[in-house]
């Protein structure tokens, strides 16, 4: 039974928005809840698929289990131990062993380093090593995440985008990663260059035995490498199950319309009769305008076919995350 | 008799000077494409393969630095078949030196005097654009509105602003923007991405071009808002007829959206015909490049092992130093002992193996 390396319980992050400077003064600030009270587990050798529309939440996440940016509330259990409430020393000589691949490469790679100082440095940063070692632990990198040794003398600019994701996998692993978020790793590739990311990344969790929460808009990759997939909706899990599971047989409608708007699976005839039911309408979430019970109810067309039940709207009831009793977590009154 | 297409680009040849690497670097190198009029073209390819480039050498708006453009780009206006990049070779003065190019120097001032001349009447009313960032192509200073009311004052015949203000208004309702009057008053940093999407096509549209190039229109937006942008394009090619050269690299959208389809591959055109040839899953003869592409897409046919996708190995590529033979060779998984000299040392035609389908490779020809 592989044990569980990261437990999220209660997490939340709310940003404040202050509208000049004597904001303070006033009643209260207003407060965005970009994520609210979400709760999984993580064991080891798995991948979590983090889903949702853009502006749900799933980077701010990403970020608080991390520490990088502090949380609300909630704890964050790393083999046992809360993250949160970490003093700073301790947590230094943790996070090695978390950590994440940035979205974007471009800027997470310093321009004016070439690829050897960007793997020394991180090589170098926790543990006093030789220079004898730096060399043989970056020829070992390079050959885990399949580079050529000629890039090392390469500055970032001078590399191609997978090659740069690679870079950034490397430095990663350079420090003794277990646990890694990856926030939208084969977002701006090409498919082509996108499998040989996946390929890779799957590859090194054999070897490994490395944990990966996998943030992405792309369902398709996300069905296809995680283990459990859990899926956002304006900060809150509104679905979380195996991911075959979420993908073919969704209870929330929410995830039902994310895995039906992907466009290979609707027909060319299909595209001519506008208004697809089921793809719902071009709800924009406000998220300083927050409906009352249940986020999804104003884009829902389970709610909508109901006639508008009160519970939906109803703040007291605001749908939780259940299970139904298979293991397929569900936060909605009328699971399909 | 068939009508000439819309448009017709023959031996296009779109090449930027590096000076650090003293050659050129051939983005586009020997395009041929047409589009008749009322079809929708899918120009799929990797980054870096020429698509983005194609389309800009077309709209003339490959100006500034040392961009050499050669070729001929045949649009039709009022009936008239005309050459949009007519003399602009004149403008351009290559020096070659044991085979090095040393230096380039361009006429830039009448080159984009030229340019400007040819494409002022063109670019914008006849043929117009969609670009790839919407948020960043839209101006964040004036309101949506304001933007489609300029561009409509500029190419149509309107005769106040309160005319160009309705058909702002009626372009914006067109694209499906939620309360279209209110929206117009909007700027662009108040809507969202797929909404900022939907104004540039309602710009794009409002001066009814006889073309329209969407370059990557639903690139970095949800798969929600993505289906959507589909859904929207897909009706009006059934409710206006419009022609367009879509250029994606997310093939379900190209398949779903298009007539034929081009294939591009470090700027030449690898693979070109029908869409229904080119993209189906079960066609046989395909270029090897194609079939790498379509299994490298996650989705259930494709995957054999959970977690694993079919790779392509190897980068695009390197378009300074194009090699002798064909350009996929380096990583071609198709290559057979009879025609490995082949592949290595000449490049192949565009040959047809079936009506209207024709591809670039050894294995189809001899």
């Amino acid at each position: 039974m592989p044990k569980t390396i990261l437990e999220v319980i209660d997490l939340k992050k709310h940003f404040f928005q202050r509208n000049g400077i004597f904001s303070p003064l006033k009643e209260r600030e207003r407060s965005i809840p970009a994520v609210d009270g979400v709760s999984f587990y993580l064991k080891e050798n798995e991948t979590m698929g983090l889903v949702g529309e853009s502006g749900c939440g799933k980077t701010t996440i990403g970020r608080t289990i991390l520490r990088l940016t502090p949380a609300t509330s909630g704890k964050v259990l790393f083999d046992g131990r809360d993250i949160l409430a970490m003093p700073p020393e301790e947590l230094r000589q943790l996070r090695g062993q978390m950590q994440m691949i940035f979205q974007d490469l471009d800027a997470a790679l310093n321009p004016k380093m070439r690829i050897r100082e960007i793997l020394k440095e991180a090589i170098t940063v926790h543990h006093k090593v030789s220079d004898a070692e730096v060399d043989r632990r970056t020829a070992e990198l390079l050959e885990q995440v399949n580079l050529k040794k000629s890039k090392l003398s390469n500055f970032p600019h001078e590399l191609s985008g997978g090659e740069k994701r690679r870079v950034g996998v490397a430095r990663v692993l350079s420090v003794g990663a277990r646990f890694i978020v990856a926030d939208e790793p084969t977002s701006a590739l090409d498919v082509s260059i996108q499998a040989q990311v996946v390929n890779l990344l799957r590859d090194l969790q054999k070897q490994l035995g490395l944990s990966y929460l996998f943030i992405s808009h792309d369902l398709r990759v996300v069905e296809l490498i995680s283990h459990k997939v859990a899926v956002m909706y304006l900060g809150k899990v509104v679905e979380m199950g195996l991911a075959g599971r979420i993908a073919n047989a969704a209870r929330h409608p929410y995830t039902h319309i994310l895995w039906s708007s992907l466009v290979e699976k609707q027909s060319r005839e299909s595209s001519v009769t506008p208004a697809n039911p089921r793809t719902g309408r071009w709800g924009v979430f406000d998220f300083e305008r927050p409906v009352a019970g249940c986020r999804f109810a104003p884009r829902c067309p389970v709610y909508e076919s109901k006639g508008k039940p009160s519970e939906c709207t109803d703040p007291a009831t605001e749908p939780r995350l259940r299970d139904p009793g298979d293991g397929q977590y569900v936060a909605c009154h009328f699971p399909l | 008799m068939k009508d000439a297409p819309l448009l017709k680009i023959e031996d296009l040849r779109t090449y930027f000077y590096s000076r650090s690497k003293q050659a050129f670097i051939r983005s586009v190198d020997g395009v041929n494409i047409q589009i008749a009029q009322g079809e929708t073209l899918g120009v799929v390819g990797e980054s870096g393969s020429g698509k983005s480039i194609t389309a800009l050498s077309v709209m003339g708006l490959i100006g500034a630095g040392p961009g050499v453009i050669s070729g001929k780009v045949g649009f039709k206006t009022n009936g008239i078949q005309k050459n949009l990049l007519q003399d602009l070779e004149d403008y351009v003065k290559v020096t070659v030196k044991d085979g090095k190019i040393m230096a380039v120097s361009k006429d830039v001032v009448g080159w984009e005097k030229n340019a400007e001349r040819v494409m002022s009447k063109i670019r914008g009313k006849e043929i117009a654009m969609i670009f790839q960032n919407p948020k960043s192509s839209l101006n964040p200073f004036t309101t949506v509105g304001k933007q489609i009311t300029e561009a409509i004052r500029l190419h149509t015949p309107t005769k106040g602003d309160r005319e160009a203000r309705e058909r702002a208004v009626y372009w914006l309702d067109r694209v499906k923007i939620d309360s279209p009057r209110l929206r117009f008053d909007n700027y662009p940093y108040g809507l969202s991405g797929g909404m900022c999407q939907r104004a540039m096509i309602a710009m794009a549209l409002a001066c009814e071009p006889s073309l329209l190039i969407a370059d990557e229109p639903t690139t970095g937006v949800d798969a929600t808002i993505q289906s959507k942008i589909t859904d929207l394009l897909a009706e009006l090619k059934s409710g206006l007829g419009i022609t367009t050269m879509l250029i994606s690299h997310d093939i379900s959208v190209i398949s779903r959206l298009s007539d034929s389809v081009a294939v591009m591959y470090g700027g030449t055109v690898v693979e070109y015909g029908p869409t229904k040839d080119i993209l189906a899953p079960d066609f046989a003869s395909k270029h090897p490049y194609t079939v790498a592409l379509l299994a490298s897409i996650p989705s259930k046919e494709n995957i054999r092992e959970k977690g694993y996708l079919q790779a392509i190995e190897g980068d695009v590529l390197d378009t300074v130093n194009i090699p002798a033979g064909c350009r996929f060779y380096a990583r071609c998984n198709k290559v057979t002992g009879a025609i490995r000299e082949k592949c290595e040392q000449r490049e192949p035609d565009l040959r047809a193996i079936s009506p209207g389908h024709r591809l670039r490779c050894w294995l189809y020809s001899d």
